[in-house]
């Protein structure tokens, strides 16, 4: 089962590079999208950036199938629900069929999802490309509590693991002769043979998992170390500088447009 | 080595748990020199996990309560300083090994480094210690697997590893060995020793006595957190306080006790605790010489004894095969109609492992059975099989005369009974009583026959002082005692119980064996999967053996022949008798 999150064991452009680098592009590329005045520049920015840095990473099809299968419904009931129900005074409409869907509402629906597929896509590239330990190290460095670190990488792996044991916990109590398929009723007798274990269990394992790792010296006092190296070479770090100021400038030439 | 300052020293340490009415440990003193294997036995609930804990700092520092008495390890007040502190000087393995692994690293490789990482070890030392640890324990060549995608076995392995990279001078494992198969154990044992000889000090609770004769240098042992012998294996280990506390004797203690009493092991000679003593023991009788007790294994000469033994032919064939505890007297077997059926049976999980190829066996009424093999070679598919959880891919399972394939698992329920290994997944209910409960209810027999059934059950696991209380709140092992009645309330003709010795003390394994018989004679059938082979030897008669998903030997226990003993010995070992027996 996989137990690295989305991460995919690929080599490529993104994957050479520092995970703070890939944080500030997507930063960067989440701003254009809600900054830029054009009206699909997320589209756009899917298409001329992530897409291609998809493509350099050798993770493309993954990425636009998991992008494809989050996304497409909920723009889907966007351009529904707004093409519909918008509640602008523009009168103007388009039909499709039976149906009148409000011009304005049709655009309003289409710029959120084109930001949306920016705001999701851009993570998602993050995640695909970058080992979990590696992410949670890099941030680490950089001043993020370890427990928070540890939170998200136990995460990772004990949702596949209670997964696991939701399978077992229903085998043990098929196995004493509880039905787990039927009629409503006997479904919800079921219930707390299958559930109670699986939470007892999760109780009980993280008291001994806290145990566990005070035995491996997580709360010891003094510097640590890491087993990988995580590089951050300078041109990296130029290029973060760069685009913060890419940043920066965008926000400000938008607030200085919006004064104007 | 006795001169040398102790590593651990206790003084007239007593522990209480915040909110218990009795205190956990008692008034304990011991000093452990450095390099020496220290053993912890008792029965369950007599303190062993609180003194590994109390050595450690997590009590009084994570499980709280009252702690009076001193308790230094490697210098180190244990009282006075926190764990965060104590983990350089010594580092804990628990019993169980799923909630040991961090969850914080995705590969064994870095699961091993995860300690070392946190104690700041500059990284070319950390890669150096994980390479030595994974190679100690054998498993390099799962460097880059989950640590959740691991066996029981690897496991425990796995978090020993871990515990070892951390370079502890004090190791301290609670029950190391219930996980492991036979050859998993001998390994470990020899780690431990080769530890011990390069000055690391081990102190380990466990169960299995035999395997505690042939490692510990010195053994403690705990009744009611009380110390009741402490000294060398040969003389603790056959203390008649042992077996009057309930804890027990090795089987070689108990074997040269029949001979004794039959008058074939001189009255002046002290009970062996080794196989190797044993042997010895036996053919210095048999030559009319005298047996030292200072043969015995002591210290690190264990495998030295153990070769001795394998390669002494000293001991005559009959004399040994009379004094071995001989498997139970044969119960007509195969009462027709049988209760399972197995015909050509394959299995092929969806990952494509085919885990069963081509099995064939019935199981009747009244039968002992003991189904063994290595990890890996397709027991618990199979079990799957007898009540339909899993359905063959090819062939056919009857059950009651029932396809599988055409009915329910609930229905096969009936007849077929299964306890699985982790009882944490069965049990669910607010007290004893209601767990036990559960099963013959859902089975729709009678209130007045559920009733009967639960208390049945509960008597026969020895659980009547505890039927109003949580399974929660009752020490493991005797949490496994409920998983099995409950299902033995549930009145299958057949019951199947995964490693039901597992943690289980010496007087919670008598119960067990003694139940099976009763079963057994009420022409009901028990078929146990265990790595406990002379549990199966003394308890079970017929015996199967699973290798890559095919039956490699399917017989009974006194009808072993030699390629049979080769074909067992081979996957899983041989039962202490047994190998008595080949021996000569």
């Amino acid at each position: 089962m996989q137990r690295t999150g989305l991460f995919l064991e690929r080599v490529g452009f993104l994957q050479r590079l520092n995970p703070l680098t890939k944080l500030t592009g997507a930063l960067l590329l989440i701003g254009a999208a809600f900054l830029l005045p054009t009206p699909l520049a997320g589209a756009a920015l899917l298409v001329l950036a992530l897409m291609p840095l998809a493509v350099a990473s050798a993770v493309l099809r993954s990425f636009v199938d998991v992008l494809l299968k989050t996304l497409l419904p909920v723009i889907l009931s966007l351009l529904l629900v707004q093409g519909l129900f918008f509640p602008g005074a523009d009168p103007a409409t388009i039909m499709l069929g039976p149906f009148a869907f409000r011009r304005a509402g049709l655009e309003f629906a289409l710029t959120t999802a084109s930001r949306l597929l920016i705001v999701a896509g851009a993570p998602l590239l993050i995640f695909q490309t970058t080992h979990p330990i590696i992410l949670v190290q890099a941030l680490t460095e950089r001043g993020m509590p370890r427990s928070i670190g540890y939170i998200l990488l136990v995460a990772l792996q004990l949702i596949p693991a209670m997964s696991e044991r939701a399978a077992g916990v229903a085998e043990a109590q098929r196995a004493r002769g509880l039905e787990t398929e039927g009629g409503l009723l006997q479904r919800a007798r079921g219930v707390l043979p299958l559930v109670s274990p699986l939470i007892v269990g999760a109780l009980v394992d993280a008291e001994e998992r806290a145990m566990a790792i005070e035995s491996r010296a997580f709360t010891a006092p003094g510097r640590k170390t890491w087993l990988h190296d995580v590089p951050d070479p300078p041109v990296e770090r130029s290029a973060r500088l760069v685009m913060w100021l890419a940043l920066g400038a965008l926000i400000v030439w938008r607030a200085a447009v919006a004064v104007v | 080595m006795p001169d040398s300052l102790p590593v651990v020293e206790l003084r007239d340490a007593t522990f209480t748990y915040a909110g218990a009415a009795e205190p956990a440990l008692r008034g304990v003193s011991l000093t452990v020199p450095p390099g020496q294997i220290c053993a912890v036995v008792g029965r369950a609930g007599a303190g062993k996990s609180t003194l590994c804990a109390l050595c450690t700092g997590f009590v009084p520092h994570f499980y709280h309560g009252q702690l009076n008495g001193a308790v230094i390890v490697n210098g180190q007040d244990v009282a006075a300083h926190p764990i965060a502190e104590l983990v350089r000087h010594v580092a804990l393995v628990g019993s169980n090994t799923f909630s040991q692994i961090s969850g914080a690293r995705f590969s064994v490789y870095d699961e091993v480094a995860f300690g070392p990482e946190n104690l700041g070890v500059p990284r070319h030392e950390i890669v150096e210690r994980v390479d030595w640890a994974l190679q100690a324990l054998k498993m390099s060549h799962l460097r880059d697997r989950s640590p959740y995608a691991l066996s029981g076995g690897q496991q425990q392995r796995l978090v020993i590893a871990a515990a070892l990279a951390m370079r502890p001078p004090v190791l301290v494992l609670d029950e190391p060995s219930v996980q492991l198969d036979p050859p998993g154990t001998e390994e470990l044992a020899a780690l431990l020793r080769a530890l011990s000889q390069q000055g690391m000090t081990i102190l380990f609770a466990e169960h299995r006595l035999e395997w505690v004769a042939e490692l510990a240098d010195r053994v403690i042992a705990l009744d009611h957190g009380a110390i009741i012998a402490d000294g060398v294996p040969a003389d603790v280990l056959a203390d008649p306080v042992l077996r009057r506390a309930g804890i027990g004797w090795p089987r070689p203690a108990l074997i040269a006790e029949r001979a004794r009493r039959e008058g074939r092991w001189p009255a002046e000679h002290p009970l062996p605790v080794t196989l190797a003593g044993l042997v010895e023991g036996l053919a210095a009788t048999r030559n009319g010489t005298h047996c030292e007790p200072g043969h015995q294994r002591n210290g690190g000469e264990g495998e030295q004894g153990s070769e001795e033994a394998s390669h002494s032919n000293q001991v005559s064939h009959t004399s040994l095969h009379t004094l071995a505890l001989t498997p139970p007297p044969a119960v007509p077997s195969s009462t027709p109609p049988p209760l399972v059926v197995l015909e050509q049976v394959h299995f092929i999980y969806p990952t494509g492992v085919e885990a069963l190829r081509g099995v064939s066996l019935t199981l009747g009424r009244g039968e002992r059975i003991a189904l063994l093999g290595r990890n890996g070679a397709g027991k618990s598919t199979l079990v799957r099989h007898l009540n339909g959880l899993l359905r063959p891919s090819q062939g056919t399972a009857l059950v009651a005369g029932n396809d599988t394939r055409k009915t329910t698992v609930a229905r096969c329920a009936r007849h077929v009974g299964i306890v699985f290994q982790d009882v944490r997944n069965q049990l669910f209910a607010r007290t004893v009583r209601d767990e036990v409960r559960f099963g013959p209810q859902n089975l729709g027999f009678p209130p007045d026959q559920v009733e009967a059934l639960v208390e049945r059950a509960v008597d026969a696991l020895d659980l009547r002082d505890a039927i109003a209380e949580h399974p929660y709140d009752l020490p493991p092992a005797r949490r496994r005692l409920v998983a099995i009645a409950a299902v033995l309330a549930m009145n299958t003709p057949l019951l199947v119980l995964d490693e039901p010795t597992a943690g289980l003390d010496g007087a919670g394994i008598e119960l067990l064996s003694r139940l099976i018989r009763e079963l057994s004679a009420q022409n009901r059938s028990v078929l146990v999967v265990s790595h406990d082979l002379d549990f199966c030897y003394e308890t079970l008669e017929r015996v199967i053996l699973l290798r890559e998903g095919r039956i490699a030997l399917d017989t009974r226990f006194d009808a072993l022949d030699a390629t049979a003993i080769t074909t067992l010995d081979n996957d899983v070992g041989l039962p202490i008798e047994v190998r008595l027996r080949h021996t000569g």
